[in-house]
């Protein structure tokens, strides 16, 4: 495919003729058969160790699902224990919207604030110690002295799973930016870039790919974050049911919450992982 | 007394830069370097490894703020980079983030011009180097040498009067590399910008070069006219005044 005009330089500029890829969705399917096997192995595992274990200690995923399906709208047995009238999915939609609203505003002042001192000396001798100090701290420290503070309400999960993204993705930020490449801000400076265009057209998308990976991290700490906040003290949420079921010694219930989190946040691992396939696929 | 002058595209009168390492040690990058470029010439910078010619660059670029001497880009001091220089950087500098068109038109899209418009001038310059076929391609889908063929198109897109090029078909085969002067050399021509141009290939220089400086140890050792006519074929260089040429060049960076 010769076009007139690219002369001598057409070989090079065309290179071979364009040709479709195999499907990419080839390589999805075999990605669905393969994943599920390992789900698989694991329900076997856990079905065996529920026959040779105590009811007492573990029951099979057949139980839990039961209890989760009688559960999962309304649960009067949560009711009995004083978590109102509720079921596991109202518990599980407050422990998800923390999460998110915490990972949302705190990973967008981390990344920000983590960019920023990057590229801005005076700003980094300053961020620099409180991410030391908060970094290093660990966070579950601080959860109690939260609850003192700002008493069972919802305000108190949030910022600590808030706080916490934010500390990590400012760590993550930073690094990001510092492996950019300075000849792209130069390149882009030397063409006419403002600071913001220089921001928005060039460090954000360059950092994209490690704070994408970054946040992945992030989400699944938060996970286990806001749960744990729950079982120290909240108004609801499933960390709330896994403690009052545990008190109670019943297992299929306990199993049950536990499930319902551990799925929802490797549904939620997916759907991030899927966006930032898309948004780095320059990569 | 009357005289008719014309203004110089890049003035630079005792230019030293001096750095300093991490490990507190200093190095005299350039020294005492005075030089005078008119509109519309094709300068190359030649000089060895390490000799000062990026750096040269760079500080009519205005990417080396802390420089003392006097460098003025059409009659203004610099101090900073502006948009009436355009650079081609040793390194490539094509955006990996944006597609090929984008890359192209970053310079008009931070100046403003509306995204049909930038997108057509893109396009035309995409053309002009001989890369039509892939205005939607990442670039890490390009190869080394198209790369460079959309870095070049950027900076022609922009249309700065001024051109710094630091040694941009350094990395490239002998024969993508002769396409490309070939290239070059064709967009100067029909746009009479002022080019400044390192390199460390004398015959490269002797190739695109209306006039060759050479630079060692930070100092200009050599100014030279290269009064060969354009366009220089192997012929051209291989006459007795090519070859003359060739021989002082190579003198200067050290050889022969
Ligand atoms: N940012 C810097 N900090 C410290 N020293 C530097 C810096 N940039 C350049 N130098 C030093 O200045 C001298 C000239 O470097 P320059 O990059 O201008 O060389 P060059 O002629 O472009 O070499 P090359 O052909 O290898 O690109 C070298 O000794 C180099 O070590
Ligand atoms: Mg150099």
């Amino acid at each position: 495919m010769t076009e007139p005009g690219t002369g001598a330089a057409s070989p090079l500029a065309g290179g071979a003729p364009e040709q479709r890829r195999p499907a990419a969705w080839g390589r999805w399917l075999a990605h669905f058969l393969v994943a599920p096997s390992g789900v698989l192995l694991f329900l076997a595992v856990w079905t065996i160790l529920a026959i040779e274990l105590p009811p007492s200690r573990l029951v099979s995923p057949y139980a839990v699902a039961v209890d989760l399906w009688n559960n999962f709208l309304r649960s009067p047995r949560l009711e009995v224990f004083g978590l109102g009238r509720t079921g596991y999915g109202a518990l599980l939609l407050y422990t998800t919207r923390n999460v998110l609203v915490g990972l949302v505003v705190g990973s967008a002042v981390g990344i920000v604030v983590g960019i920023a001192s990057a590229r801005l000396r005076p700003l980094r001798l300053i961020v620099d110690p409180i991410v030391l100090v908060l970094g290093t701290v660990p966070v579950l420290v601080a959860a109690p002295l939260f609850l003192l503070w700002f008493g069972v309400v919802p305000f108190t999960q949030v910022l600590l799973v808030g706080g916490y993204s934010a500390v990590m993705m400012v760590i993550f930020a930073q690094r990001a930016a510092a492996n950019v490449d300075p000849v792209y801000e130069k390149s882009a400076m030397a063409r006419g870039a403002s600071w913001r265009d220089r921001l928005f057209l060039v460090l954000i998308p360059g950092t994209l790919p490690e704070i994408l990976g970054g946040l992945r991290i992030t989400l699944a700490s938060a996970w286990g974050l806001e749960t744990f906040a729950e079982i120290l003290g909240a108004p609801s949420g499933i960390g709330q049911a896994i403690k009052t079921l545990t008190n109670v010694n019943n297992v299929a219930g306990m199993l049950a919450c536990v499930s319902l989190v551990a799925l929802t946040a490797i549904i939620m691992d997916m759907l991030l992982v899927a966006l930032a396939r898309w948004v780095t696929r320059w990569a | 007394m009357l005289m008719v002058e014309t203004q110089s595209a890049v003035s630079i009168d005792r230019l030293s830069v001096v750095f300093e390492r991490d490990d507190g040690t200093r190095v005299q990058a350039l020294r005492d370097v005075s030089l005078d470029i008119g509109e519309g010439e094709f300068v190359c910078v030649l000089g060895r490894s390490g000799h000062g010619k990026t750096t040269l660059l760079n500080v009519v670029a205005g990417l080396i703020p802390s420089y003392s001497g006097d460098v003025r880009v059409l009659g203004k001091p610099v101090k900073a980079p502006g948009v009436d220089r355009g650079v081609i950087f040793q390194k490539d500098a094509v955006f990996p983030w944006m597609r090929v068109e984008d890359n192209v038109a970053f310079g008009l899209r931070v100046s403003g011009m509306p995204k049909p418009e930038r997108l057509r001038v893109a396009r035309e310059h995409l053309d002009l180097v001989g890369l039509r076929n892939v205005p939607r391609a990442w670039p890490r889908e390009l190869s080394g040498g198209m790369r460079a063929r959309v870095a070049v198109a950027g900076v022609f897109a922009s249309d700065p009067p001024i051109l710094l090029a630091d040694e941009p078909f350094g990395a490239l085969d002998y024969v993508t590399r002769r396409q490309l002067q070939d290239v070059l050399l064709s967009l100067w021509e029909r746009t009479g910008k002022t080019i400044m141009f390192v390199t460390h290939d004398v015959d490269e220089a002797l190739r695109l070069a209306t006039r060759v400086i050479v630079v060692s140890n930070g100092s200009v050792v050599e100014d030279q006219a290269v009064d060969l006519p354009m366009p220089r074929s192997d012929d051209a260089l291989a006459t007795p005044r090519g070859l003359e040429l060739r021989h002082l060049l190579l003198h200067h960076i050290g050889l022969e």
